[in-house]
């Protein structure tokens, strides 16, 4: 044996071995992409780089052998340094989309790929649970949500996006219609936390903490948990039944609820600190902001929040007939459309600009035209006139677009002298929300008026208590948003309490460059939404105004997903060597090595824009099996991986072993899903035996949710076996 | 008197195969006319010797089909008069005189096609001596005095890599001549083999002995046909004497012999991608350790030198390797053969000891500048190597020395450089030669080498931003750091060394959008100044896109956006009128 240190730890491995052999022996990561115990070693990727003392250059691990006394470092900072590089390097020209842009676009990057595809293969209890890893209340969500996964979604280069947010909405219906899935909770680590505000944010920490084991209470100073979703959207867009039966399922968890508690009045932060070990800031933003109008401290002039809430709780007040909304907004439409409901007879929309900048949804904007709304574009209040303290009418300043401001938008200019006058009872503000500063006068607020918190961590300046949702930062957003960061801040308050302190930043992804993509070959196909209530019917109620998908509309609307994310997410040993280090591939970005493409058999894909060069596939192929049914082409940074001949991959001698798959370690190489809709999964692999030919073969199975995906040939005789991966299907017991 | 024509590769495309032909028709008897390799004076060729009966030369220089009849009349008659014109001046005998030719002794002397010819200067005795009168350890320790070191370009000691290759256990070995010289601007190793084959041969067989070889491959360029041919005639040769082949002199001692044309690949002059490629695989180096050493050409211990390294062994063993040591530096022994190219005055092939500076060669020897713009850089070593300014112009010939400057001894290329050239464009020029020629397999090589050159590519049009000239350095050093092979460790030296010597030429670049040497196009514009223009529309005949307007006698004017600066105008101007800005 070869007594040897590697960073600074003693290590013994037998003669002849290589110092990459010694570091796994001893348990020491070093990180490789082209080394397969396999095959022959080949040295391209260089990142098993390892400095070794009294030799100048870096040795490559896979092929320089242990001697007697070495001193080895795996990570020194010239080691690291050459990785990050490499990886940088091999990034700048790896042309691939790790997970689709929807996923990406979503603030809490809810696999939208995945449920979406798993609902087109029919799995609904699959997809609701890939959505519950990440949305607490997706059929409320799915409802709500002005999704920004669809405003990513590639589908609308080919005609329009694919429905995401109602294929969400779609699979927790199903969930939410019978034996509604309860997620396990791990055993109990004895922490408590309080969480303070039970809206989306706040029931979303709590829901994952106490699934994490933590004993999780939430205190609301409303009757009933829900915030926002439920006090200030309105019942035809969110049916407060389903909101309930999912803060049931929440509820079912574990978590503790206490209503009608306030902050500052019934208790504190401090208070809360006291007993527990760790407190969670989600009161939101409870404050309908002022527009600083003349005017606005009339009798009829209401905030919009504060509207819908008083509706919602069966105190609606008197509108009358004439009523103007200002703002463009979601809000503004929830409000123009409750007034509707209300009996007003003429409603209008004030919005400065025109309506290809309202920032509501489009849905919405169109569905309240059908109901009858006004909208009155360039126009912007000057003064809301009284008489005895009433509104009488509004005195509007017209508008026109000029040059664009900092948000790309065409800044409204008003065109001098020229006004309108429209008569009104009741005018609505729909143009914010603020957090009520006194509630949380223990935090540091910042300029804007809002708690201050780390926007990675979520840590305010109290040891123990952190802060999210719309009483932060940069103040009120969207539902989704509030959800995404209460799920980073379960986990990082979870590191907390095992004492470590969690950065929850995303790490590195690899994107496609989007003007590359060609939609050419793509069959046109519209988007389905679901039906709706006629506009005349549902002008005069409170009923839901969507009635849902049915399951075959979902499913056909799932099918057009383009399947943009990798196959191979899960496993890529790419991405995660990437997210080893702190790299930053656009440094070198530059041109693309390889075109998009795509060759595939009947179980294999090709993609060499994905393709890192490691080689694999050419030498397994050739060392192991002595197919040769690939090789390498071309020189220098136009080298490719090609079939035989450069004929596409069913025309060359291969014979499915699956070995180049197994042993590419990125997405270049793929094997299909025994799914009709392919998405990509996090499947897990066990090795199983099947009989062949009266012997024993190995196969690799993976499954998912109880599914078999994919069987591969895993050693000589299933490899050589020339069975088909039915047949191989059909063998698995 | 003997008429002796220089027929190497340079020789023949000047023209030397016609001007033979031409003496032949011009009633000179055939018997008296032969022929020679590289008499190493590019810049004059074709070379016509002529040795008279008391064996004196006259050395004839840039001549024609046309001059046959004068060269016929001189040789007739005997007067110099007849060629006078033709006779290579003081100073370009020079050239050849103050050099000291080891490995090139007999190139441009003998008849490279005769064996008798080489036999006649002296060869094949020190293979003889080594054969019957050293042992094979005996051998290497005369080249251990010798201290002759690789001359491919890494000058790891010889007698060391011999060494190795004997200790190596095995019966079946391999010697290979690396003869795929491909450094743009390098050209020695064909003149050797095109010039003197048979000093190859013998220098091969005595490592061959050396290391107990069986078996010597020469892996030479498939570019080089001249060369392939010679040395294909030349083993004919030496296998019919006896001297290829079983039991050679009588030693006991037999090797075979057998050529392999390249596949015309740059990396394949990487020891390990010569050995892949000789395989019949696709050129890619292999990873080290194992060294060829001990698993080499079909995994049996190899030994791999160059072809320059090879020719000198056959004068060490006839001279003792303390004659050899006794030239040169303290590390640095022996001579080096250099390509002198570029603006310098003589270009051709050096071979001067070791010991003597860059000044020697380029201004003593080269004669300085061809223009009257002045010397800027020389680069030293081709696309593996890095320039050397003008401040540096004293700089040793010694791998030592020359390593200090961030530049290489290599292969012996030396490019030569005036004012005129812009470094960025310069070291442009070697990126995009590299990374045409990475073999693909490691990342920092295939990528790095790619980004580089984009970014210089950026730079040149006047693309370049804040930060750029510390990324590339960044990345320099990281490729040198992580890529698998020679080529990839050395494909930044052109760039950092031109960051050295001449980051303010980087900055203009990048900060002022301006190309110092006016050398980038897309940083320059051509401008008629009217004061200086007579108006004699030379330049307008000249621009090839129109671009220039005018009527006779009066002031042009160039049209910027018509312009594609291709600088004819400039150089067709007779008045200066035209500048660069």
């Amino acid at each position: 044996m070869i007594n040897l240190t590697i960073n600074g730890k003693a290590v013994q491995a037998p003669e002849g071995a290589t110092i990459l052999e010694a570091a796994r022996l001893a348990d020491i990561y070093i990180p490789t992409l082209c080394y397969d115990e396999a095959v022959e070693v080949y040295g391209a990727c260089g990142l098993c780089v390892v400095e070794a003392q009294g030799i100048p250059k870096l040795l490559r691990s896979c092929s320089a052998k242990v001697s007697e006394g070495m001193v080895i470092n795996t990570e020194s900072e010239r080691v690291v340094q050459s990785r990050k590089i490499a990886m940088e390097l091999l990034m700048s020209a790896h042309d691939g989309d790790c997970v689709a842009p929807c996923q990406l676009n979503c603030p809490a990057r809810t696999d939208c790929q995945g449920y979406v595809g798993l609902i087109a293969n029919g799995e609904y209890d699959a997809a609701l649970k890939l959505i519950k890893n990440k949305i607490s209340l997706p059929a409320s969500i799915g409802r709500v949500c002005p999704h920004p996964c669809e405003k990513a979604c590639r589908r609308q280069n080919v005609e329009e996006p694919i429905n995401i947010a109602q294929l969400k909405a779609f699979a927790a219906d199903m969930d939410l219609k019978a034996d509604s899935y309860v997620p396990e909770c791990k055993p109990a680590t004895g922490k408590t936390v309080a969480v303070i505000g039970g809206g989306p944010a706040g029931l979303t920490a709590a829901f994952y903490l106490t699934i994490m084991g933590h004993s999780v209470t939430v205190y609301d100073m409303m009757d009933k948990m829900g915030g926002m979703l439920r006090y200030g959207i309105p019942q035809y867009r969110l049916p407060k039944e389903v909101l309930d039966k999912e803060i049931a399922i929440i509820e079912k968890t574990g978590v503790k609820f206490v209503n009608n508690v306030k902050l500052g009045k019934d208790f504190t932060i401090a208070s809360l600190k006291k007993d527990h070990d760790a407190v969670i800031v989600a009161v939101g933003a409870w404050k309908s902001s002022s527009m600083r109008t003349p005017g606005e401290e009339l009798e009829g002039v209401y905030g919009g929040i504060d509207f819908l809430r008083a509706v919602i709780q069966g105190n609606a007040p008197q509108i009358g007939e004439k009523v103007a909304i200002c703002g463009g907004g979601n809000t503004a439409m929830d409000a123009c459309r409750t007034a509707v409901r209300l009996g007003a007879k003429e409603v209008y929309v004030i919005y400065r600009r025109t309506r290809n900048e309202m920032p509501a949804d489009k849905l919405e904007i169109d569905e309240a035209e059908e109901e009858g709304v006004t909208y009155k574009f360039l126009t912007n209040p000057l003064s809301f006139n009284g008489e005895n303290g009433k509104l009488k009418s509004v005195t509007l300043q017209l508008m026109e677009l000029g040059e664009p401001d900092a948000s790309g938008r065409r800044r409204p200019v008003p065109i001098e002298g020229k006004t309108e006058e429209i008569a009104l009872d009741s005018v609505i503000l729909a143009i914010g929300q603020k957090l009520v500063a006194e509630d949380v006068a223990e935090l540091t607020l910042n300029s804007r008026g809002n708690i201050e918190a780390d926007p990675d961590f979520f840590t305010t300046g109290i040891d123990g208590v952190f802060a999210i949702g719309d009483a932060t930062n940069k103040g009120a957003s969207i539902a989704i948003e509030a959800i995404g960061e209460a799920d980073r801040c379960a986990r990082a308050v979870d590191a907390f309490l095992h004492g470590q302190a969690l950065d929850t930043r995303v790490p590195y992804i690899s994107k496609r460059d989007e003007s590359t993509i060609d939609y050419s070959d793509r069959e046109k196909k519209s988007r389905i939404n679901p039906k709706v209530l006629p506009a005349d019917v549902r002008n005069k109620n409170f009923e839901e105004v969507s009635l849902g998908f049915t399951e075959e509309e979902a499913k056909e609307e799932a099918n057009r997903c383009l399947e943009c994310g990798c196959r191979e997410y899960y496993k890529c040993k790419l991405l995660k060597v990437a997210q080893r280090y702190d790299i930053h591939p656009e440094r070198f970005a530059g041109e693309m090595p390889q075109k998009y493409t795509h060759d595939e058999n009947a179980f294999i894909e090709r993609n060499t824009a994905k393709c890192i060069l490691c080689g694999l596939c050419v030498r397994s192929c050739r060392e192991v099996m002595d197919i040769h049914a690939i090789g390498l082409l071309g020189r220098g940074f136009k080298t490719d991986i090609s079939p035989a001949f450069s004929l596409p991959l069913d025309q060359t001698n291969c014979n499915n072993c699956g070995l180049c798959v197994q042993l590419c370690p990125t997405g270049s190489l793929t094997e299909k899903f025994a799914l009709e809709k392919q998405v990509p999964l996090n499947e897990e692999y066990t090795e199983e035996f099947v009989d062949i030919d009266g012997k024993q073969a190995s196969v690799m199975v993976s499954r998912y949710n109880g599914k078999v995906l994919r069987v591969i040939p895993n050693d000589e005789i299933s490899r050589n076996s020339g069975l088909t991966r039915e047949e191989l299907f059909a063998k698995l017991s | 008197m003997r008429i002796v024509i220089g027929q190497g590769s340079c020789g023949i495309a000047a023209g030397a195969e016609k001007v033979r032909k031409a003496l032949l028709a011009a009633n000179i008897n055939p018997a008296d006319v032969s022929i020679t390799g590289c008499i190493g004076m590019c810049y004059l060729e074709p070379i016509v010797d002529i040795y008279a009966d008391d064996n004196s030369l006259t050395r004839l220089v840039k001549v024609s089909e046309q001059d046959a009849p004068a060269i016929a009349a001189f040789v007739q008659s005997g007067d110099v008069k007849e060629v006078e014109k033709l006779v290579v001046s003081k100073e370009d005998s020079e050239f050849l005189s103050k050099q000291t030719r080891i490995a090139l002794r007999n190139c441009g002397v003998i008849n490279p096609e005769q064996i008798d010819a080489y036999t006649a200067a002296g060869g094949y005795t020190a293979l003889k001596k080594a054969l019957c009168e050293l042992t094979p350890e005996g051998v290497i320790d005369i080249i251990k005095t010798s201290g002759l070191a690789g001359r491919g370009g890494a000058g790891f000691p010889t007698w060391f890599k011999w060494n190795a290759a004997r200790q190596s256990a095995g019966e079946e070995k391999y010697l290979i001549c690396n003869a795929d010289e491909g450094d743009p601007g390098a050209f020695m190793d064909r003149a050797v083999i095109e010039s003197d084959p048979h000093n190859l041969i013998e220098g091969m067989l005595i490592g061959a002995y050396a290391i107990g070889a069986k078996h010597a491959v020469v892996y030479v360029r498939a570019e080089y046909p001249l060369a392939i041919k010679r040395l294909k005639n030349a083993i004919a040769q030496a296998t019919e004497k006896g001297i290829i082949g079983e039991n050679i002199f009588g030693s006991g001692f037999g090797c075979d012999f057998t050529i392999k044309a390249g596949a015309g690949a740059f990396v394949c002059g990487e020891e390990t991608a010569l050995i892949e490629s000789l395989e019949g695989h696709r050129g890619m180096p292999r990873l080290k350790p194992p060294f060829p050493a001990q698993s080499g050409f079909w995994r049996k211990p190899s030994n791999i030198n160059n072809v320059e390294t090879f020719a000198n062994v056959g004068w060490i063993i006839n001279n003792g390797g303390e004659a050899f040591a006794a030239m040169g530096t303290e590390g640095s022994k022996g001579t080096k053969v250099f390509a002198v190219t570029g603006k310098v005055k003589r270009s051709g092939l050096v071979e001067i000891p070791m010991g003597k500076t860059l000044r020697d060669v380029i201004f003593d020897i080269g004669g300085g500048m061809k223009t009257d713009k002045p010397f800027k850089a020389v680069q030293m070593g081709g696309p593996s190597g890095g320039c050397i300014p003008a401040d540096l112009i004293d700089t040793v010939i010694d791998y030592k020395a020359l390593g200090a400057t961030g530049a290489i001894m290599g292969s012996g290329g030396m490019v030569v450089m005036d004012e005129s050239t812009c470094m960025v464009g310069m070291a442009k020029f070697f990126l995009d030669f590299t990374a045409k020629e990475s073999c693909g397999k490691c990342i920092h090589c295939r990528i790095g080498t790619k980004r580089m050159l984009e970014m210089l590519e950026r730079i040149t049009k006047g693309e370049g931003k804040e930060g750029d000239i510390e990324l590339l350095e960044e990345l320099c050093y990281s490729i040198k750091d992580g890529a698998l092979c020679g080529l990839g460790q050395t494909a930044p030296n052109p760039v950092l060394t031109t960051i050295k010597y001449f980051r303010d030429e980087y900055e203009a670049h990048i900060k002022d959008k301006k190309c110092p040497a006016g050398e980038c196009s897309d940083l320059i514009t051509y401008k008629i100044i009217a004061d200086k223009c007579r108006g004699c529309t030379l330049c307008a005949r000249n621009c090839p896109v129109n671009a220039i307007s005018g009527t006779v006698k009066n002031p042009h004017v160039i049209n910027t956006e018509k312009c594609i600066k291709c600088g004819k105008c400039y150089s067709s101007c007779r008045f200066d009128a035209i500048v660069k800005e």
